[in-house]
């Protein structure tokens, strides 16, 4: 085995060990005390006017797959979108997806069905959808813009796998002057969307959704698991730049490669 | 007694195939099956995709019926989709049986259908960029947004090349900018991006997350 693949395999095991430890010691524990994320405030806000209102969420969850880097955007998505409609049970008009891959587009219809059989929408009229949109970037936006200039729809919500032809969306969203949360993977289009989105959300903190809309303490735990990681990535960081400053980074370099 | 085997069939598979192929990237041994499954998991997509379509195509159908003003783009959407398709099973026979140059017709409706279409799209996105920068001080008016603007003001401002309009200055910054505080940016985005990836990956493969259905 190589050193990446031996290390590869520590960090997994760092992160499971972690996150099975974080949910046991804080199973019995009511609330948690996370930095809040002004986006998800807003999704619950935004849940609670479509009851009021009698209006509908659009969740979109672009265009990544399950087979590449992109998949874990998606899937990161899915799990909005499935809080979402658990928490909208009560709307008259439950939230509408859609999709720019074939695949995630089944997924989120099995989302959608296994989430509406366990709240009890048993009517197909009223069970959203989770259509395929277009395979391309831009026919995918293009195809969006109709549902979101729909007049039934108070709000935006974009989390997956987006490149620059988000800001046709954003924008569509914020002329219509309904709000828009929006997270990507993707850096261009994270620029692109915290220039154009009325809520971003930015770098991880769109795989932190679930932790945020109640889906499990596996989800806080893998919260505290991100933060213990990243105080061993900065004080890693800290100590090489240490290293680098005095000299001692050669010299250990040197006695790892046995030329000393 | 009605026992559903679908919910713990379909975890086991996925846990399972997502361990061996997570196993795969680490040791050596694993590496054939784990391009097998990868493999496997392409001609899924790909069937997937037909079920997309069809399922695209049952929705716009759908709303041809609808009193909607969208009906008009769905009947295009139908139209187009169908002469594609049409289109696409002439060129295969008359490729594989009449033995004619592969894919002409296709090929055509791609060249001067679909890229210009494509390309006239991304020169729009261009100008809608250009707006939603001018525009984010008009939506938040806090520190990070004025930062925002004006950084991009003067990287654009330093990106100049014709002589009189170079500002050497500006030049410098610009590079400063995408070498220093950009870069170390991006690469602050990426570790945390990493290490959300890994969490939903390893809730997955726990089976703590299960996107395809309960």
């Amino acid at each position: 085995m190589s050193a990446t693949g031996f290390t590869g395999i520590v960090v997994i095991v760092l992160f499971v060990g972690l996150m099975v430890f974080f949910s046991f010691i804080d199973k019995d524990r009511k609330t948690y005390n996370i930095r809040p994320i002004p986006a998800y405030e807003k999704i619950i806000q935004e849940i609670n006017v479509a009851v009021e209102d009698g209006t509908q969420l659009h969740i979109s969850l672009g265009r990544g797959g399950i087979t590449g880097p992109e998949s874990a955007a998606a899937l990161a998505g899915l799990g909005i979108l499935k809080q979402v409609i658990e928490k909208s049970s009560v709307c008259d008009h439950p939230p509408v997806a859609s999709t720019g891959n074939p695949v995630i587009s089944i997924l989120a219809q099995d989302t959608i069905k296994g989430s509406s059989k366990a709240i009890s929408i048993s009517d197909n009229i009223k069970n959203p959808s989770g259509e395929l949109i277009g395979v391309t970037p831009f026919s995918y936006a293009a195809g969006t813009l109709s549902t979101i200039r729909n007049d039934n729809v108070s709000a935006n919500i974009h989390t997956g796998w987006f490149g620059n032809e988000i800001t046709w969306i954003t924008t569509a969203g914020e002329r219509q002057s309904s709000p828009t949360i929006a997270g990507t993977a993707q850096l261009p289009a994270q620029a692109v969307i915290y220039a154009s989105a009325s809520d971003p959300l930015i770098g991880e903190e769109l795989y932190a959704g679930g932790a945020y809309l109640g889906a499990g303490k596996m989800h806080q735990a893998s919260i505290s698991a991100q933060d213990v990681i990243r105080w061993i990535i900065i004080f890693i960081i800290l100590a090489s730049v240490l290293l680098n400053i005095l000299g001692i980074d050669v010299f250990i370099e040197n006695i790892l490669a046995g030329t000393m | 007694m009605k026992i559903d085997l679908k919910s713990p069939v379909s975890t086991a598979v996925a846990i399972g195939v997502g361990i061996i192929v997570l196993a795969g990237y680490f040791i050596p041994s694993f590496t054939n099956i784990r391009f097998i499954l990868l493999r496997t998991g392409l001609v899924l997509s790909a069937v997937a995709l037909l079920v997309g379509i069809i399922n695209l195509i049952t929705v716009h159908i759908k709303k041809l019926g609808a009193d909607s003003e969208n009906s008009g783009y769905s009947l295009i959407l139908v139209i187009a989709l169908l002469a594609t398709l049409v289109i696409g099973i002439i060129d295969m026979v008359q490729t594989y049986l009449v033995g004619k140059p592969n894919f002409q017709m296709t090929s055509w409706i791609f060249k001067n259908i679909q890229l210009p279409i494509e390309s006239s799209l991304l020169a729009v996105t261009a100008v809608s960029l250009t707006y939603a920068a001018a525009s984010i001080l008009r939506k938040r008016m806090d520190l990070f947004s004025i930062i925002f603007f004006f950084v991009v003001l003067l990287v654009l401002l330093g990106s100049f090349s014709i002589p009189p309009t170079t500002i050497p200055f500006l030049r410098v910054f610009r590079e400063w900018i995408l070498r220093v505080p950009a870069l170390g940016g991006a690469r602050g985005l990426l570790l945390g991006i990493a290490l959300g990836t890994i969490t939903t990956g390893i809730r997955i493969l726990m089976g703590t997350d299960r996107p395809y259905g309960e």
